[in-house]
C-alpha cells in the first residue's frame, strides 16, 4: 500500500518510547502498559475477555483496585474466575508503575459502555435507593464513601461483581475493607433477579 | 460389565451390513482420502488498477498466507501486526527472545546455537497437512522428521507401582498383551455363534495374537517386546518380569499412550529445520516492508465500498482506506476494538471461547536422555506437567532444549502459578522420571498461552459441550462469522475452521476467504 494513502489523523503522545530500529534494540523492550489487550482499545471494556471499561475511572478507585489485586486482597478467591485472570496482571506492578498507569488511564476519554442487559428497571429503581447512599443518586460514584461510579460501566461486569459479592467471591478477604462494606449491602438485592433489575435501572441513568 | 454383543450387532460390526464401500465414500467426502491431486495455491485474478488495496490484520499464518497470495496476484497489501514479531501462535523461542506473557515477561537465556530453540506454540506438522507442506516447499523451508514417540521414554504416575517410572514399551507391551488375551478368549465365545467363517476367525485370531504377543495357547505370559532383563545380543535375551495388569490399571495414562500416535498426530510428523517459525520467516522475507510490526489495530469500519482501518504505531494513530480486509485477530480481542460489525456477527464473536495451553522448557546441560536410550518422543506423567519432550533434533550434540511441561487445558494446575512456582513444579515432577533432573536442567522459560499478549488463548473453542460435537446454533454462528461483511471484511485464522489449533486450518480458512473474494472480483471484472 502506498505511503500517501496512510493518513495520520491523530497523534497521541501516550508513549515516550524512543524510536529505535530493530538492529539497535538488542532485546525487545517492554513496559507495563499492556492493559488494552484485555481492557480494549482506550480502555473501552471487552466482553470477549470479561475485562471492564477503565476509561473514565477516577484515580483513587483505580489505584485502590490495582493495589488490592497486587496484594491478593481481590482476585484470589478460587471461584472468582475473572478476578483470578486480573490478579496476576497486577502482581508484579511496582508503585511507580501503578502511578504511571493511573496517570495514563486518566488520559483516556470516558466512553460509556454499550447496554447489553435488559430487566425490570422499575423494580430495580426501588432497590437502587439503598445503593444511592454510597454510589450517588445517578450512580456517579462518591469518593468520600469509597464507592465507585456505576453509571456507564459495562453492565455485564456489574452483573458479575454483584453475583461475586453475593456469593462472597469478592469482598470476603479479611483486609478488603471497602469490599466488605459493599458486600454487606448486596443482600438487599435478594437474588439474581434483583441483581439484573438493579443493573437494568443503572443502565437508564445518565452517563 | 456391559451386556454381551448380540449376533446382529456383531454382523454389523464386521461389515455384513453398511459395508466397506459406504465407509469409503464417507471418508473421501471428509477429505481424508485424496479425491484429486493436491492443488494448494488459490488461482486469483489480477485486480488491475482498481480495488487492489488490501489490509491484513494480524501476521498469523493465515494473514501471511493471504498477503502472500494476494501480493502474487498483484494486490497492494499491508499486514498490521500488534506484536514485535510475526507468527502469533507459531513461536520459536531462541536466545535473547522476549516472551511477552502479560504479567510474566521473560527473556530466553538459552545458548545461542541453531539447535537450541523451543517451539512454544505449534510444534508438529502432520504429513496430511498438504497446504502447509505446499508452502514449506514453495518457500524453500527445509523439513525434517519430528519424532512424536520414543518407546523407551517413561510413564509415571504416583498411583502406579509406588510412583516408579516404567518405560513406555513396558507399559504398552503388557497392556496390549492383556487386552489381546481377553480378546482371544471372547473370540472363542463368539465362534460358537459362528458369525465368522473358519478362515476369518483364524485370520482375526492371528492378528490378536500378534497384537498382544500371545503364546500358542493364546495366553499372555509376558513378552520380549518389553525389553530384555539381560542379554539379547551375544547371549539369548532374558525376558523381563511381567507387571500385573491390575498395577497398570492404577493409572489413566494408558488412554493417552494408546492414542498419542493416532489421528492428527499419527506418524509421520514433520518439523522445519531450525524452528517452526522458519515458514513465518520465509513469508515475512517474501513480503518485506509490507509487514508492519508494533502496529496494533484500534478500529475497523466496514463501508459500502471498502474497509477503513486505524492502527497505532509508536503512539501515533494512522488510518488506511482499503478495498478489502482479511482479519486474523482473535475474535475475543476484536470484541474490544472499535468496529461496526453487524449484530449477529458480534454475538458470534462473543460466543467463541478461548482455550488454555501451557508449555515450559529448559536448557539441558547434557543430553542425558540419550544415555537412557531415548531419542525424541516424550515421557507421560499423571501430573500438571503431563509431558516431557526430548528434542528430535540436535542428536548427540552437547546440549538440547527439552519441553518440561505441556498442559493443553483441563488441568489448569500450572497456569495460575507464579513463574517461580511453575518452575519448581516442573522440577519436582521431572525428578520423578529423571532423578537428577534438577541439576541437569537450567534457564527455564514458561508460556501460558491464555496470557500471551495479543493472543490470550491457545485456540478458539466453538463447541461448548465437549465431546458431543457442535450444536446447530454453533454451526450457524460459525457460518455467520465465516461470511464476509459487505463482501469486504473477512475473518480468517484457525478460529474460522471446524478444526482449530492447527496451522493447516488457519491456511485453509485464508484460502476459503480468498476464493470467495476472487469469485466476487471475477463477477464484477
Ligand atoms: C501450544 C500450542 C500448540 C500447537 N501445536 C500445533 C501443532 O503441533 N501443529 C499445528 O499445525 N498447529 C499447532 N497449533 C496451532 C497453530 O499454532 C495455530 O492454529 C495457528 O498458528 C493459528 O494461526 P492464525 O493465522 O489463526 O493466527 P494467530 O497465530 O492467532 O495470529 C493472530 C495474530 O494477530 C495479532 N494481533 C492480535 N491483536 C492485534 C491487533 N489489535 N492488531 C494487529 N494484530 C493483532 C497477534 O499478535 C497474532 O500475530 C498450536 C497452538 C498452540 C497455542
Ligand atoms: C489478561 C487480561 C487482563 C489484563 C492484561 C489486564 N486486566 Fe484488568 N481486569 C481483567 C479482568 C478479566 C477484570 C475483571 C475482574 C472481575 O470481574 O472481577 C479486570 C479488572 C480490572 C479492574 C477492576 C475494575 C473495577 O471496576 O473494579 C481494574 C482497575 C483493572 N482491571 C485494571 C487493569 C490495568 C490498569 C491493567 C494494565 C496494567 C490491566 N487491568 C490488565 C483482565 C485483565
Ligand atoms: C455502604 C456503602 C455502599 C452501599 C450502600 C452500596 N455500595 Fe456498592 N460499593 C461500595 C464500595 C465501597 C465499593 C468498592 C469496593 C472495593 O473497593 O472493592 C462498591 C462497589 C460496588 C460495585 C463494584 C464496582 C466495580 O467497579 O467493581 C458494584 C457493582 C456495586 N458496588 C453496586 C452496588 C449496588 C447495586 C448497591 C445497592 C444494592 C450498592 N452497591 C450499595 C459501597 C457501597
Amino acid at each position: 500500500m502506498s505511503v500517501n494513502r496512510i493518513v495520520v489523523f491523530a497523534i497521541s503522545l501516550l508513549f515516550s518510547a524512543a524510536i529505535l530500529s530493530a538492529e539497535e534494540i538488542a532485546r525487545e523492550p517492554y513496559n507495563d502498559r499492556y492493559c488494552m489487550t484485555c481492557h480494549g482499545v482506550d480502555g473501552r471494556g471487552n466482553e470477549g475477555v470479561q475485562a471492564p471499561r477503565l476509561a473514565g475511572m477516577p484515580a483513587w478507585y483505580l489505584q485502590r483496585q490495582l493495589k488490592n489485586f497486587r496484594a491478593g486482597i481481590r482476585g484470589t478467591h478460587p471461584q472468582d474466575i475473572e478476578g483470578l485472570a486480573m490478579q496476576p496482571m497486577a502482581a508484579k506492578l511496582s508503585d511507580e508503575s501503578i502511578a504511571d498507569i493511573v496517570a495514563w488511564v486518566g488520559s483516556w476519554e470516558t466512553i460509556a459502555a454499550e447496554r447489553t442487559i435488559e430487566g425490570d428497571a422499575a423494580r430495580g429503581r426501588n432497590f437502587y435507593s439503598a445503593c444511592a447512599l454510597c454510589h450517588g443518586d445517578n450512580a456517579e460514584g462518591n469518593e468520600a464513601m469509597g464507592a465507585p461510579a456505576l453509571a456507564g460501566q459495562n453492565d455485564w461486569y456489574l452483573l458479575t461483581q454483584l453475583k461475586n459479592f453475593m456469593a462472597g467471591y469478592r469482598g470476603s478477604h479479611a483486609e478488603d475493607i471497602y469490599g466488605a462494606q459493599m458486600r454487606s449491602m448486596v443482600n438487599t438485592l435478594r437474588n439474581e433477579a434483583g441483581i439484573i433489575n438493579v443493573v437494568a435501572y443503572i443502565n437508564t441513568l445518565p452517563r | 460389565m456391559s451386556k454381551p454383543v448380540s449376533r446382529r450387532e456383531f454382523l454389523n460390526l464386521i461389515g455384513a451390513s453398511g459395508g466397506s464401500a459406504a465407509v469409503l465414500t464417507a471418508t473421501s467426502a471428509l477429505g481424508l482420502l485424496p479425491t484429486t491431486a493436491a492443488a494448494a495455491s488459490p488461482d486469483l485474478l489480477n485486480p488491475g488498477s482498481s480495488k487492489r488495496q488490501v489490509a491484513i490484520l494480524g501476521a498469523g499464518i493465515s494473514g501471511l498466507t493471504a498477503a502472500y497470495e494476494l501480493t502474487k496476484a498483484g494486490y497492494d497489501c499491508v499486514v498490521l501486526e500488534a506484536s514485535h514479531r510475526a507468527g502469533g501462535r507459531i513461536f520459536t523461542v531462541r536466545s535473547g527472545d522476549l516472551i511477552d506473557e502479560i504479567g510474566n515477561r521473560q527473556y530466553c537465556e538459552f545458548d545461542d546455537e541453531p539447535h537450541m530453540y523451543f517451539n512454544a506454540g505449534a510444534a508438529r506438522i502432520p504429513s496430511t497437512h498438504r497446504n502447509l507442506l505446499h508452502y514449506t516447499k514453495e518457500l524453500g523451508v527445509e523439513l525434517e522428521i519430528f519424532i512424536n514417540e520414543c518407546k523407551n521414554a517413561y510413564v509415571q504416575d504416583d498411583n502406579m507401582l509406588g510412583g516408579k517410572p516404567i518405560r513406555n514399551i513396558e507399559y504398552t507391551t503388557h497392556a496390549r498383551g492383556f487386552m489381546a488375551d481377553i480378546m482371544a478368549k471372547s473370540l472363542s465365545g463368539i465362534e460358537l455363534d459362528e458369525p465368522f467363517t473358519e478362515q476369518e476367525s483364524e485370520t482375526l485370531l492371528g492378528m490378536i495374537r500378534s497384537f498382544g504377543d500371545l503364546n500358542e495357547d493364546n495366553l499372555y505370559t509376558g513378552s520380549l517386546r518389553a525389553g530384555y532383563a539381560s542379554g539379547g545380543f551375544l547371549h539369548h535375551g532374558v525376558q523381563k518380569d511381567m507387571i500385573a495388569f491390575r498395577d497398570l490399571l492404577k493409572t489413566d495414562l494408558g488412554r493417552l499412550l494408546l492414542n498419542a500416535n493416532e489421528g492428527d498426530t499419527g506418524p509421520v510428523l514433520l518439523q522445519p529445520k531450525g524452528g517452526m517459525d522458519m515458514t513465518i520467516q520465509a513469508f515475512v522475507a517474501n513480503l518485506g516492508d509490507r509487514v508492519k510490526f508494533r502496529s496494533a489495530v484500534t478500529a475497523v469500519q466496514v463501508k459500502e465500498q471498502g474497509v477503513d482501518v486505524v492502527y497505532e504505531q509508536e503512539g501515533v494513530r494512522h488510518k488506511i482506506e482499503a478495498d478489502y480486509c482479511f482479519n486474523c485477530i482473535p475474535t475475543h480481542l476484536m470484541a474490544g476494538i472499535e468496529h461496526n460489525f453487524p449484530a449477529e456477527y458480534v454475538s458470534a464473536m462473543k460466543y467463541v471461547r478461548r482455550g488454555e495451553a501451557f508449555k515450559a522448557a529448559f536448557q539441558a546441560k547434557t543430553r542425558f536422555w540419550e544415555d537412557e536410550d531415548i531419542y525424541g518422543g516424550g515421557s507421560w506423567l499423571n501430573s500438571p506437567i503431563q509431558e516431557i519432550w526430548y528434542p528430535p533434533h540436535g542428536i548427540h550434540k552437547a546440549k538440547g532444549v527439552i519441553l518440561g511441561a505441556y498442559d493443553y487445558g483441563g488441568r489448569a494446575g500450572l497456569m495460575n502459578l507464579s513463574q517461580e512456582e511453575r518452575i519448581e513444579l516442573c522440577l519436582a515432577e521431572g525428578e520423578k522420571v529423571h532423578p537428577d533432573y534438577r541439576s541437569l536442567v537450567e534457564k527455564p522459560i514458561t508460556i501460558a498461552w491464555h496470557r500471551m499478549n495479543h493472543m490470550l488463548g491457545c485456540s478458539a473453542r466453538w463447541s461448548r459441550n465437549r465431546g458431543q460435537g457442535w450444536t446447530h446454533e454453533e454451526e450457524t454462528m460459525y457460518h455467520t462469522l465465516q461470511k464476509p461483511v459487505n463482501g469486504r471484511h473477512y475473518f480468517i485464522g484457525d478460529q474460522i475452521s471446524m478444526h482449530s489449533a492447527w496451522q493447516e486450518s488457519a491456511i485453509m480458512s485464508a484460502h476459503w476467504a480468498l476464493a470467495d473474494m476472487d469469485k466476487q472480483a471475477r463477477a464484477t471484472a
